[in-house]
């Protein structure tokens, strides 16, 4: 019993200071005006939500959560970043007024959102599976989901191509 | 605490978050992260909504999968299309682009 | 396939009325810039409609009963519009006559019209007229017909001004169509009376209902006298008749065919298409008769003063035109339709006479002509007397037959003065007539060898004279003779023509048909045929005492009276009282408040729209900062107190 209240408290702990990550993470990512630290924040925050999957159960979808976005997407702004050098230009100023705006717009919109979570009462259903294996997301993956499956492939393969074509063509119309 | 609306408030939290990220930045880049954050806080909402609601607990995992992919997709063209955007203003300060002003 | 094969009559029937249509778009479309090959082209489809025509004609001059093609065009509720072909003794006999006409004037025009720069278009257009009468005369329902019959306006107006570049005639084709429009506005309201008071437009079908007494009385009187008004516009009756001389502008084939078996004909046609429509109501048929009188009389007035050869024809037509009126709402259906066909034939012969003097002389001046030798043409010469006897109703030609029982029908009518009109137009008409023949056989002074030195120079002449004899004069030459051997045989033919006509209508009016027929020629109405003819001779000899003879005054009895002379050269003044209304009442009161409502209320009602809706734009064009973000902070925040509204 004391080491299940013990692991209970440890989870808990855990829980919280993932939670703790992913916020600080959200925060830098929005507010410093240097954007590498943006995207360092944003990197944080990634990894923390990647914890929070794991707290969730889904192992595979934590992996895939770092190797997407921390992996790939950070990288690539990282990139973006790099080519555009926006270091070098003028960093605006923020205006206050619209700074207040978006605060109010923000806050009325989270506390629409929370008092939706909170009223709703939620109930389970009464039979749930409890399978969470990989075998059968990948199963599922391969048979019901073929289809979105196929359809995901070509939505980025023709991202792939519109990204290429549109930083290419601007090229060559700039230069 | 390990329940539903803890995550949803997180999730809710993250979201604004982004939210705010999107109206005040004017950098297109630090928007472009705002937008990240935001996808990922609609992709924590479908992973807890799968652990603790849905009937076949792998179908948000696959939602949560796809949702990945398109934000893969959408990276990808936000950036070149900032790439394009800054050759063309040589900045990549929102509030320069408003041609469409009336 | 397989249906025509066993239908040789619809198929005739679709190629006989489509095929000049394909020759019109041919020519159009490909073949403009050959004129020879438009021609041929033409002329064969023409041919071959005239060939199928006749095919028809002896195909169903023993069937039972007419013969029709029909399927539902507009069908809803209470209103049923049938289209298709209605084949019956009338339609057939018009179909016949048209193609003729139609088929000799085009041979002719190879001849007339030779080196004109418009060659094509010309054939094009005949095309398109004989496509749109033949179609005409052949709908089986009232609205089929009243395309056809813009058409056959549309197609006119285009040949009228065929020499667009002279101003009188694109003048003249203007004012035909417009003043043809008047009327058929008429017609068309009285369509509409029709579809809503009864709502089938089938030709049969009216008849039948009318005859039956299935509508009510007024509404087949008001309809009737709406649809007359049609009649009166493509048939130049009174008060709608001075486009039909000033039609004269476009070339003189043109005018044999509007004259004789197309335009003005359709006008009659109607009539005695929907003869039993128009027979129901006696009002109706009173009014038309009194319409049919007045224009017959008014036009022959104004064909005795005038010098211009195709004038006297043009106001001829007007007059039979009215005289056919006059029988058809005399009851006399038969005497209308074989009066008209009878006209057909002898009119068209007289214009394209007078086209060869034309052609030759290059004047339209009867004077001119007959000084310059007119009478030398010897073909043409003796081709206009034969059609000037026909005119004036003489022995043995076919006028004389159709005048009788047009006369015979007038004579039934209770009131003797309608056939005393009847008379009095015979001997009017033979007086004109004649008086134009012998201004051409005994010019004043006999005939000088050496003309005035006019636009013709030597050139010219020799051109011409190598023409007399070629191929362009027998082209010419042939289709009037064709037309004279007609005009001889056509009088024998009618009482077998009479049988064949009786299967057209339904027996109650075929027996008083028959009977005022009889009564015409075989019984008791023998005064009547001494009448008639004395009528013609004695309008022939008043011809020969003023203008034909030696020591003649040419000038006729009606130069005593200047007065008199004016009004009727003036055409009774109708042309100044149509300029003088339309400029005092329309142009004056009724177009300056037009012009005054587009200006003020329309033109300044949009500009105040644009003007409300630019400086709307301009006030709210502060939204639109194109800035992203603001737009996005709006929408957002939109969303979210439309959340928290809901919730609450």
């Amino acid at each position: 019993m004391d080491t299940s209240t013990g692991l209970t408290a440890l989870a808990q702990a855990a829980f919280w200071i993932t939670v703790g990550f992913t916020a600080t993470g959200a925060v830098i990512a929005v507010f410093p005006r240097n954007i590498l630290h943006n995207v360092l924040g944003l990197a944080l925050a990634l990894a923390g939500v990647a914890g929070l999957y794991l707290c969730l159960g889904s192992f595979f979808i934590a992996m895939m959560q770092l190797l997407i976005y921390v992996g790939a997407i950070c990288i690539a702004i990282v990139f973006a970043i790099m080519l555009s050098r926006p270091l070098h230009l003028e960093t605006p100023q923020r205006g206050v007024p619209k700074v207040a705006m978006a605060l109010t717009a923000s806050a009325v919109f989270f506390v629409a959102i929370t008092s939706v979570t909170l009223r709703t009462e939620w109930t389970p259903p009464i039979g749930r599976g409890t399978d969470y294996s990989i075998e059968t997301l990948g199963h599922m993956l391969l048979t019901r989901y073929e289809l979105v499956f196929e359809l995901i492939s070509l939505v980025l393969l023709v991202a792939i191509i519109g990204a290429v074509v549109t930083a290419g063509f601007s090229r060559r119309s700039s230069s | 605490m390990n329940n539903l609306n803890t995550y949803l408030i997180i999730s809710a939290f993250l979201f604004s978050l982004g939210l705010l990220g999107v109206l005040q930045r004017r950098n297109l880049i630090g928007m472009l992260i705002s937008i990240e954050l935001m996808l990922n806080a609609a992709n924590l909402n479908f992973m807890a909504f799968n652990r603790f609601l849905s009937p076949e607990p792998f179908v948000g995992q696959i939602i949560a999968l796809f949702i990945m992919g398109l934000a893969a997709a959408e990276a990808a063209i936000g950036l070149s299309i900032i790439l394009a955007l800054f050759r063309k203003l040589h900045s990549i300060n929102i509030e320069r682009a408003q041609k469409l002003k009336g | 396939m397989e249906v025509f094969s066993r239908d040789p009559v619809l198929l005739a029937t679709i190629l006989g009325t489509s095929l000049p249509f394909l020759s019109m778009a041919t020519i159009l479309i490909f073949t403009r810039h050959y004129p020879m090959l438009s021609s041929r082209i033409s002329v064969s489809a023409i041919g071959f409609s005239l060939v199928s025509a006749i095919f028809l004609l002896v195909k169903l001059a023993c069937a039972p009963g007419p013969i029709r093609y029909e399927t539902g065009w507009l069908s809803s509720g209470l209103l049923h519009v049938p289209f298709g072909y209605f084949l019956d003794p009338l339609s057939l006999l018009m179909l016949t006559i048209v193609a003729a006409v139609a088929f000799l004037v085009q041979v002719y025009s190879l001849g007339y019209m030779a080196g004109d720069p418009g060659y094509s278009r010309y054939y094009a257009f005949q095309s398109l007229f004989a496509w749109a009468m033949m179609n005409m005369v052949i709908a089986s329902s009232m609205l089929q017909l009243f395309i056809f019959w813009e058409l056959v306006g549309l197609a006119s107006y285009l040949l009228i001004g065929f020499y667009y570049e002279k101003q009188s005639a694109s003048q003249a084709g203007k004012k035909a169509f417009v003043m043809t429009r008047v009327g058929d506005v008429g017609f068309f309201l009285g369509l509409i009376i029709l579809t809503i008071g009864y709502g089938n437009l089938g030709i049969s079908d009216l008849n039948t209902a009318a005859s039956t007494h299935v509508l009510s009385q007024n509404l087949i009187t008001l309809s009737a006298l709406l649809i007359f008004c049609g009649v009166v516009g493509k048939s130049a009756q009174f008060p709608l008749l001075t486009w039909l001389p000033d039609a004269m502008e476009g070339p003189t084939p043109v005018s044999a065919l509007l004259h004789s078996a197309t335009m003005v004909a359709a006008g009659v046609y109607v009539f005695s298409r929907i003869f039993p429509f128009f027979s129901a109501s006696p009002d109706a048929m009173a009014v038309a008769l009194a319409i049919g009188t007045v224009t017959m009389l008014l036009a022959s007035t104004m064909a005795m003063v005038t010098f211009d050869l195709k004038q006297v024809w043009a106001y001829s037509t007007i007059s039979q035109l009215g005289l056919m009126v006059m029988a058809l709402a005399a009851g006399g259906y038969f005497a209308g339709v074989y009066h008209l066909t009878t006209h057909a034939g002898f009119k068209a012969l007289l214009f394209l006479c007078s086209g060869i003097f034309i052609h030759q002389y290059h004047t339209n001046d009867m004077r001119v002509i007959g000084k310059q030798g007119g009478r030398k043409l010897l073909i043409p010469m003796t081709c206009i007397i034969v059609g000037a006897l026909a005119l004036s109703g003489v022995f043995p030609l076919s006028g004389f037959f159709s005048k009788e029982a047009v006369l015979g029908a007038l004579a039934e009518n209770s009131n003797p003065i309608w056939l005393l009109a009847g008379l009095f137009g015979a001997f009017l008409t033979a007086y004109y007539s004649f008086r134009l023949i012998f201004f051409i056989l005994c010019p004043q002074g006999g005939i000088e060898e050496k003309h005035p030195v006019d636009e013709m120079d030597a050139h010219v002449k020799q051109e011409h004279a190598e023409e007399h004899h070629g191929y362009l004069f027998w082209a010419m030459a042939i289709p009037v003779m064709i037309l004279s051997a007609l005009t001889l045989v056509l009088g024998f033919v009618e009482h077998p023509l009479e049988n064949f006509m009786a299967g057209g209508i339904p027996t109650h009016h075929m027996q008083g048909v028959q009977h005022a027929a009889e009564q015409a020629h075989g019984g008791g109405h023998s005064w009547l045929l001494i009448a008639g003819v004395s009528a013609g001779l004695l309008g022939i000899a008043l011809a020969w005492f003023e203008f034909g003879r030696k020591k003649a005054a040419r000038v006729g009895f009606l130069g005593r009276f200047p007065t008199i002379w004016k009004l009727f050269e003036r055409r009774w003044f109708m042309d100044d009282f149509f300029r003088k209304t339309l400029d005092r009442f329309v142009y004056a009161g009724l177009t300056r408040i037009f012009t005054m409502n587009d200006r003020r209320i329309i033109d300044g009602g949009i500009d105040g729209i644009c003007f409300f809706t630019e400086a709307g734009g301009r006030l709210f064009s502060f939204l639109q900062s194109g800035m992203l973000q603001y737009n996005l902070l709006i929408m957002v925040l939109a969303a979210g107190v439309a959340i928290l509204f809901f919730l609450v």
